[in-house]
């Protein structure tokens, strides 16, 4: 099979159609950064700056996919929160500052935020544009349902709701989940179903802080009616980032629905050969090397669990693409990542199909 | 006040506790108090000893975030009865903890668990909070001469921070027991560090420290 370019290796990836090897799935947001020596908040303050910041890494690397824009925290600004960009030596990505919910009557007083000037949505619009220009998915990320609410009053006020005051979680969750579906259709509006491909980062959603029986009543309603709502609309893939340890919730996240083929990138916490069996006929398989491993481990450990976690892709019935199982350290040593583009030109490859 | 009274007593105590009762638990203390318990009893065989099964409930996957917390939120509201009750100098504390997120992380759940959990365990606590300053955790031990200090982060980036911390401690008090914890942290990476132990959660930590704190003695 001749090389495929990297947008080729996209597009046959999601029309189930063969590659010639495992793409490299991008999530590595700060590196890019620190690579072009530019400050880490550009890449959340800059769209140009960020989106040929990542391209740029991205040819050097041999990265797939396209670039991204977007971070875990979302939701606080836009809800009318404040966050810090980050600046200090030892901060990865933006962070909250003050929450727009500090306590029950504040909840009166939230509104649906405008999708077009509210917080950091004009800069993530700016960079779809870029996306749109260069011909990469066009990608807004967001928190998931759970980590939006926990985003807009703080999780250890929504944890403590979910059990004295349900009431109060499910009001947050609904404004999390309309806000979420105003988004989407916003995007859809401006690029075209078949173009955007949303995503959801989920963390606050894992077993180390919910149990699994929480995770089906307040996380898996909201997640199941936004990907209907979103399909309504067209959009042909949704991608999760199922992040942190969320192996008693994995059965669950089988039941929603996010597109054909869904996209599910997992924490380093998930077994890919789990992620496979559970989801594995609904979604490509997006994972998950442990990004501890590659700020801290010997090139030869590192080179080796990328063969093991490439091998174990490789059984993906509708695909898979490797990637970081959480966002890289951008103090990353760049040989490491080196390693992982040697990893898959040695072991990621697929032959004739 | 007779044996089983006092028995049944500190069983509410407990059981308030692990119901996560925040109005109950303060008045049950009230209770105990005007029937005679010693407050430091009803802190230790009570409000601890619900903690302690708050804990083994968390490592059985029974009880996750939310349950701790308010389990924690309970407890507290039961020490703040019986704190002040404590005769001073009577009971000395297990040991002296510095605990902090460091410098660049702002995510304190992790700690606030430790923080209940040490509590719990008698332990001395200066709480530092969230996105401390190296310096700062040097200061107090400077201060404080404090056995042990736990440092915790959730980002790879501020994990990184960690080695520079424990090298500042390790200049103050060489014999500083230092624990480190949090999702990025691992105890291979915790030894590269120079951290002497690696806590995977609270209940952990908890064991932890006190294992090389009697080990130190």
């Amino acid at each position: 099979m001749h090389p495929m370019t990297s947008r080729e290796r996209t597009d046959a990836i999601l029309a189930g159609k063969p590659v010639d090897r495992i793409p490299h799935f991008p999530f590595i947001l700060g590196f890019c950064a620190r690579n072009l020596g530019y400050p880490i908040a550009t890449i959340y303050s800059d769209a140009e700056k960020s989106f040929a910041a990542q391209k740029m890494t991205f040819e050097q690397y041999g990265v797939d996919w396209g670039p991204l824009y977007g971070y875990a925290s979302y939701g606080t600004w836009e809800f009318g929160g404040q966050i810090d960009m980050p600046t200090g030596a030892y901060q990865q990505a933006p962070a909250h500052k003050c929450f727009p919910v500090k306590a029950e009557e504040d909840i009166d007083r939230l509104i649906l935020p405008d999708v077009r000037t509210a917080g950091c949505l004009p800069i993530a619009m700016a960079f779809s544009r870029l996306q749109e220009r260069h011909e990469t998915p066009i990608s807004v990320v967001m928190g998931g349902n759970f980590t939006i609410a926990g985003n807009i009053c703080a999780v250890e006020r929504l944890c403590r709701w979910m059990i004295k005051k349900p009431e109060l979680a499910h009001r947050i969750l609904r404004l999390a989940t309309d806000h979420i579906l105003d988004i989407v259709t916003h995007w859809v509006e401006t690029f075209g179903a078949e173009r955007v491909i949303p995503q959801f980062w989920e963390p606050l959603a894992s077993n180390l802080i919910i149990s699994p029986r929480q995770f089906r009543h307040f996380v898996l309603p909201y997640l199941v009616e936004t990907g209907e709502r979103i399909q309504e609309l067209g959009v042909r893939h949704v991608l999760h980032h199922i992040c942190g340890d969320q192996n008693a919730n994995l059965p669950m996240w089988a039941e929603v629905p996010m597109g054909d083929p869904g996209l599910c990138s997992f924490g380093e916490e998930i077994d890919i050969d789990r992620a496979i069996a559970v989801l594995g006929a609904q979604a490509v398989i997006i994972g998950n090397l442990d990004p501890s491993l590659l700020l801290t481990g010997e090139p030869a450990e590192i080179l080796e669990r990328c063969r093991q976690t490439i091998e174990k892709g490789k059984r993906a019935p509708r695909g898979f693409m490797f990637s970081v199982g959480c966002e890289l350290a951008p103090e990353t040593p760049g040989y490491h990542l080196f390693l992982v583009q040697k990893a898959l030109e040695r072991f990621g490859t697929l032959g004739e199909p | 006040m007779d044996a089983d009274r006092r028995a049944a007593f500190l069983k509410q105590l407990h059981d308030a506790v692990v119901d996560m009762d925040e109005e109950k638990t303060p008045r049950l203390c009230r209770e105990a108090l005007e029937a005679g318990i010693d407050a430091y009893t009803a802190i230790m065989q009570g409000l601890a000893a619900g903690m302690d099964t708050v804990g083994r409930l968390y490592e059985q996957k029974e009880y996750f975030v939310p349950e701790l917390l308010l389990c924690s939120d309970a407890m507290y509201a039961g020490l703040e009865v019986l704190r002040p009750q404590v005769k001073v100098g009577e009971h000395e504390a297990a040991g002296k903890i510095i605990m902090g997120v460091v410098e660049g992380d702002i995510h304190d759940i992790g700690k606030t668990l430790v923080k209940t959990m040490f509590e719990a365990a008698g332990w001395e606590i200066f709480d530092l909070g969230k996105d401390v300053k190296l310096e700062r955790f040097a200061q107090t031990l400077r201060e404080t001469g404090a056995d042990v200090v736990a440092l915790s982060a959730l980002m790879t980036t501020s994990m990184m921070a960690m080695p520079k911390a424990i090298a500042m401690l390790k200049a103050v008090d060489p014999k500083v027991i230092v624990l480190v914890g949090g999702a990025p942290l691992n105890a291979e990476i915790a030894r590269q560090y120079g951290a002497d132990g690696y806590a995977p959660d609270a209940i952990a930590a908890v064991e932890t420290a006190g294992r090389l704190f009697t080990k130190a003695a």
